[in-house]
């Protein structure tokens, strides 16, 4: 962790794996781990954590879109979570699908979130324990969300296409050659279905892992300044779009601005380029 | 399809295995994995190590083929590859060795899912079509060069 925590702008909402060595049992808290890796969390996770998986468990399984607030209920209530709860995420790849599951609790309300500063890479080098273990957890109660709050956190495909038409802040978060629109997917992987390479006509390119060290860690709050503020020349009050592909690597952009930038009107466009490079006549730039 | 006998073992297990089992088992292969390295002293006709971005870390396949075009493969894989790449990369090592070069050029991918199981196959378990694709590539590259050189 930054050893400047307080200069991010909320700085309560990282944990580090100190603090959580010593608040394993902590009541009142429930610990996640989402990864990439499918089978990561059934090799060995750190005691006490449930497993929440960005596919099986946050996306509907038919229409491309996230589970409904039953849905949400029901996920919460198998693992135990209460609304008055403090979830603190974890995984693999820098905390990137840590955040996305997140932003995804958030977007149902949930606001006592937290992350685990370095995450499941950082805990491992420490040597810290781990377990096959699957906590042995009471099924709770979760109250079905009023609703899910796709308005605030959540960009579409006309809000994201407004938003750039009025200019606004937009920042890719992909790697500079999908920006470039040099290639469509990452190499040597299958083709993930989009017919256009390039980006948002106007959009800032901001691969999301500059924000993090090499031990998964944030940048200190001054490092995070210049990359975004002096980056994308950001004015306190921004309205600012980010995206990615899926918006899974744009959910831990989204994190940075809001959480530790302090920005409050952050939307993640989820749909991203799998979205807008298959959209007939969606405006497309290359450079 | 007619799969390569230690290769149709290997699927005839798994396809009997229920989704539990089956991430049970692939668990157990990944753990496996290390051990289809090269071994000191041993030699390949062709090494192709590569780091691709983002998504995985350095993965090194060493192809050796025999007189007889019976492949052995041996493969190094960074730390962050994920655990069903390493799982593919010790059921492949295991499953493929013996097989002829064009066995595994032919070889259709349609086994995966009957190993990884419905639940795994995801988009982002693509990933596990990886390791197959850079065997195939070195076979082929192998091939080329025989070609080359007969020429």
């Amino acid at each position: 962790m930054s050893e400047t925590i307080s200069e991010y702008a909320h700085p309560e909402v990282l944990v580090s794996t100190d603090w959580l060595a010593g608040h394993l049992d902590e009541r009142g808290t429930r610990l996640v781990e989402s990864n990439e890796d499918v089978l990561l969390y059934d090799t060995g996770h750190i005691p006490g954590a449930v497993h929440i998986d960005w596919r099986a468990d946050l996306q509907d399984s038919l229409v491309r879109d996230y589970i409904s607030p039953e849905g949400f209920a029901e996920l919460c209530s198998r693992h135990g979570i209460t609304p008055d709860m403090t979830v603190i995420f974890y995984g693999d790849k820098s905390n990137w699908w840590a955040t996305y599951a997140l932003w995804a609790f958030r977007l149902f309300g949930h606001e006592k979130v937290k992350i685990l500063d370095g995450g499941r890479d950082k805990w491992i080098k420490e040597g810290r324990p781990h377990t096959k273990e699957k906590p042995k957890l009471e099924r709770s109660n979760y109250p079905v969300p009023a609703k899910r709050h796709d308005d605030s956190i959540r960009a579409f495909y006309d809000d994201a296409l407004a938003h750039m038409q009025a200019r606004g802040t937009m920042i890719d978060v992909r790697s500079p050659g999908e920006f470039k629109g040099d290639v469509t997917h990452m190499p040597e992987y299958p083709q993930e279905g989009v017919l256009r390479g390039g980006h948002i006509p106007g959009a800032k390119s901001i691969p999301w892992k500059t924000a993090v060290n090499d031990d998964a860690t944030f940048k200190s709050a001054a490092e995070l300044q210049k990359i975004y503020v002096e980056g994308c020349a950001l004015k306190p009050g921004d309205d600012i779009v980010a995206y990615c592909r899926i918006g899974e690597r744009s959910s831990h952009t989204w994190f940075v601005l809001t959480y530790l930038l302090g920005y409050e009107k952050v939307r993640n466009y989820d749909g991203s380029w799998t979205e807008w490079g298959n959209r007939v006549r969606a405006p497309i730039e290359r450079s | 399809m007619t799969y390569p006998p230690k290769l149709a073992a290997i699927i005839d297990l798994f396809e009997a295995l229920s989704e539990e089992e089956k991430r049970e088992n692939l668990i157990a292969y990944a753990e496996q994995s290390k051990k289809q390295e090269p071994k000191p002293g041993e030699t390949f006709e062709l090494e192709d190590v590569r780091k691709d971005e983002e998504c995985t870390d350095t993965v090194g396949i060493f192809l050796q083929v025999d007189a007889e075009r019976r492949v052995h493969f041996s493969v190094t894989l960074g730390p962050q590859v994920q655990t069903l790449t390493k799982a593919m990369t010790s059921i492949l090592c295991r499953g493929l060795g013996g097989s002829t070069v064009e066995e595994v050029l032919e070889l259709p991918a349609d086994f995966v899912p009957k190993i990884v199981g419905g639940q795994l196959v995801r988009i982002r378990s693509q990933t596990v079509y990886y390791i197959l694709t850079r065997m195939k590539s070195a076979c082929t590259v192998w091939r080329n060069r025989e070609r080359a050189g007969q020429s």
